[in-house]
């Protein structure tokens, strides 16, 4: 709670610095400096973000070689804390849905779940799958990991089992390294793409049309928050979109423990790319919310940054309310998981509409037809 | 619709009128119909209304539709099998309709008015169809678990779905299914059941006015005929005499289509205008006036076509939206559905000369200009020359691309 006064203090403060130094603005001529925002987006958040999740992904290809080389339980447990790490980095970069993120199919993926087990056995069988074809996505990336690493089996025992005594052990082997060979590759890929030559074509993008680097990311910066995080992660578990409550559907259904843990850090890698703020300093630097405050945008004679802000807060506090676990939270108290969907729709609004209106930005995506 | 039932009526009261004027000099209308609350008529007690042919095609269409993507179990030989369905053959899951006699390939491009005396294109259709499974099959099948190219098929993701298509990006089970739209449930509804040809068949007018029934049934031939028309739209409804309570999703033909035109706001109302026509029309049969009924046959017409050609338009905008995008699973998906829907426009009824909007050979040009921009049909595929048929097919009737394209 201290740290949510805080920052919100911090966030009146720079309000007051920015209207301050500027002049107000032009309505109709926005000249905010759309190209600083860029640069530190890229230089400053996604590059680093995408730099640590880089880390977090070798060392997790390092411990699933030790765990192939020779099955004992440290290696297993090793792995699945690599694993645990590699996911909670991945909620920091998997908004960024943009260039060879967007062109690899990144998040899909990476994160597709509920994970298809039936298809990751029979994939098992069958050998030699194409992990780049899109039927596959639900049987690669950190929940197929989730599974085979925690759910294959009833206990650590049989788990062990499924490497070394069991009849397919060795395929069963294959399949966890072309995972985490497959997933190596999408991290590099991405990131040397930033590092090479992405970096400037992003930052040089700097117009306002609906191609240009800030009106694209935008949009897949809220699709994320839309799709991903609130519904995917909350909503969708606690059955808004579906007559019954899916338990089965949360983040880390095998792991059983992370998947409150994963929403935190997806609601905070969000809150700090809404604020610019840097992945290496902690600094808050140039993002959304100083661009509201340059256009002195407010909604109700509240200031727009500041509302948002806020509802971050709230959100992580109803987060921060929920079991460790969002499948017994589901099951126990499912009431609670609605309050903290409620929480995150509010905001939303408040982006999708409200921010987006404000920064003359047209939502590029729609809700898909469904056939 | 409300307008335009009132004005229905009025009609049919003048016209009456003025008849009544000749014979006894007093205004009393004969046969006066207003639209029913629903869709339920009776004779002595017992409900007329009967359409199980319609409710067995559809649910038929739907386990072949379900089939299409089941990589490990369907042959060429088991989607033929529920397209050309013999009785008695085991060839769907649900029992009933493997005892049905009744199958979708019959009826495909079927109808009295525009295949009676044209067996050539009827079976130059059907074959079509059978092409599309046969395409699917032993093309797309093959390459399930590729990626799809210009030229070569297999799967494309589309957003997190895989979508499974043809080297010229063409989904098969979306052709099929749209086409099927226009190809079975349109042309048997507007140009075979809501035809004077079949309605008015024989001694169907006679029996009608004299109450005399099918045998063993409680229905006159006119109104059981009537009533096959109407099952093509709402035969999969959960409830036959309020089918507008659970419109769009009955069925995954004309019925969700209905329902998604409905949802446009530049169409809104067209469902209960379809609906309404069907109930007036069905009531005037019951009282014998048959120039409402063949008033509201004509509304329909118009409006089944009109909600052809906005959701080919729609499809076609959308893909190409998608295309500027440089989305091209999503592209290929809504252009398949497209193509389906421009195919299904020849089955469409203009009331001005009781032909189709389209012809063979425009619907023709069509489908050839979307597959032939370059050697890949939908890979090259051009926002010009989507633009160029949206227009083409907007042009034939009183709304723009730009509203059907919401």
């Amino acid at each position: 709670m201290k740290k949510i006064i805080f920052v919100l203090a911090s966030v009146a403060i720079i309000v007051a610095c920015s209207s301050d130094d500027s002049v107000t603005p032009d309505d109709s001529a926005d000249t905010f400096d759309r190209k600083a925002m860029l640069i530190n987006w890229a230089d400053e958040i996604i590059i680093p973000r995408y730099e640590f999740f880089d880390i977090a992904v070798n060392k997790l290809a390092a411990d699933a070689d030790i765990f192939t080389d020779e099955v004992t339980l440290e290696h297993l447990n090793d792995l699945r804390n690599s694993w645990q790490l590699a996911y909670t980095a991945f909620q920091n970069v998997s908004m960024f849905e943009i260039g060879a993120a967007e062109s690899s199919r990144f998040r899909d993926r990476l994160n597709s779940y509920p994970t298809n087990t039936d298809e990751i056995l029979s994939n098992i069988t069958e050998g030699n799958v194409d992990l780049s074809l899109p039927s596959t996505n639900d049987a690669q990336g950190f929940p197929a990991l989730d599974y085979l690493l925690f759910g294959v089996a009833e206990n650590d025992t049989a788990i062990l089992e499924f490497y070394t005594s069991h009849p397919n052990a060795a395929a069963n082997k294959n399949y966890v390294t072309s995972l985490v060979q497959s997933m190596h590759m999408l991290s590099e890929a991405v990131l040397t793409d930033w590092q090479n030559q992405y970096r400037d074509e992003f930052v040089n993008n700097d117009g306002s049309s609906a191609s240009s680097s800030v009106d694209k990311l935008t949009n897949d910066f809220i699709f994320y928050y839309e799709k991903s995080l609130r519904a995917g992660k909350i909503g969708i578990p606690a059955g808004v979109f579906s007559n019954e409550p899916l338990p089965e559907n949360v983040e880390g259904r095998y792991s059983k423990i992370y998947s409150q843990q994963l929403a935190v850090s997806a609601l905070r890698a969000a809150r700090h790319f809404f604020e610019g703020r840097s992945f290496i300093s902690g600094k808050d630097e140039l993002g959304y919310d100083d661009y509201l405050n340059y256009l002195n945008s407010t909604k109700n004679g509240d200031i727009l940054s500041a509302l948002i802000s806020a509802q971050f807060g709230s959100s992580k506090a109803a987060i921060d309310d929920l079991d460790d676990n969002l499948y017994d939270q589901v099951q126990n108290d499912n009431n609670a998981m609605l309050l903290a969907y409620d929480a995150l729709q509010r905001n939303v609004i408040l982006l999708k509409v409200d921010m987006l209106q404000a920064l003359s930005i047209d939502v590029d995506y729609i809700d898909a037809d469904g056939d | 619709m409300r307008i335009l039932g009132l004005t229905t009526i009025c009609a049919a009261t003048l016209f009456f009128s003025c008849s009544s004027d000749d014979d006894s000099g007093t205004a009393i209308p004969i046969n006066e119909v207003t639209t029913p609350a629903n869709y339920s008529f009776t004779r002595d007690g017992e409900s007329t209304v009967s359409f199980s042919g319609q409710t067995t095609r559809i649910a038929m269409a739907e386990e072949l539709m379900s089939a299409f993507n089941d990589f490990d179990t369907s042959t060429e030989a088991s989607l033929m099998g529920m397209f050309a369905h013999v009785e008695g053959e085991d060839d769907f899951t649900d029992p009933a309709l493997n005892a049905s006699d009744k199958n979708i390939r019959s009826k495909t491009a079927a109808s009295t008015d525009y295949f009676g005396a044209n067996a050539t294109e009827s079976n130059l259709i059907k074959s079509t169809f059978d092409g599309y499974i046969s395409t699917h099959i032993n093309e797309v099948y093959p390459n399930a678990n590729t990626a799809a190219a210009p030229g070569v098929a297999g799967q494309i993701a589309d957003g997190s779905s895989a979508r499974y298509i043809t080297g010229q990006g063409l989904e098969m089970n979306q052709v099929f299914g749209k086409g099927l739209i226009g190809a079975l449930m349109a042309d048997q509804m507007l140009n075979n059941y809501l035809s004077t040809a079949v309605l008015d068949e024989g001694t169907n007018r006679v029996d009608n006015d004299n109450d005399i029934t099918v045998e063993d049934k409680a229905y006159t031939n006119m109104e059981h005929k009537w009533d096959e028309a109407y099952g093509y739209l709402f035969g999969a409804s959960a409830n036959e005499v309020n089918p507008l309570e659970d419109l769009g999703e009955a069925d995954g033909f004309l019925n969700k289509y209905l329902f998604r035109v409905d949802g446009d706001a530049d169409f809104n109302g067209i469902a209960q205008e379809i609906y309404d026509a069907f109930k007036l029309g069905r009531a005037a049969i019951v009282a014998s006036n048959y120039e409402v009924r063949d008033e509201q046959a004509a509304i329909i017409r118009q409006k089944v076509s009109e909600v052809i050609a906005v959701r080919a338009i729609y499809y076609l905008q959308s893909g190409k939206t998608a295309i500027i995008n440089q989305d091209l699973g999503g592209a290929f998906h809504d252009l398949s559905e497209g193509y389906g829907f421009v195919y299904s426009l020849r089955f469409t009824r203009n009331n001005q000369d009781g032909s189709s909007f389209f012809s063979r050979s425009e619907v023709d040009d069509f489908i050839s200009m979307m597959l032939n921009d370059g050697e890949n049909g939908l890979w090259d595929i051009t926002p010009q020359t989507l633009d160029a048929i949206s227009e083409a097919i907007a042009s034939k009737f009183s709304f723009t691309v730009a509203e059907a394209a919401d």
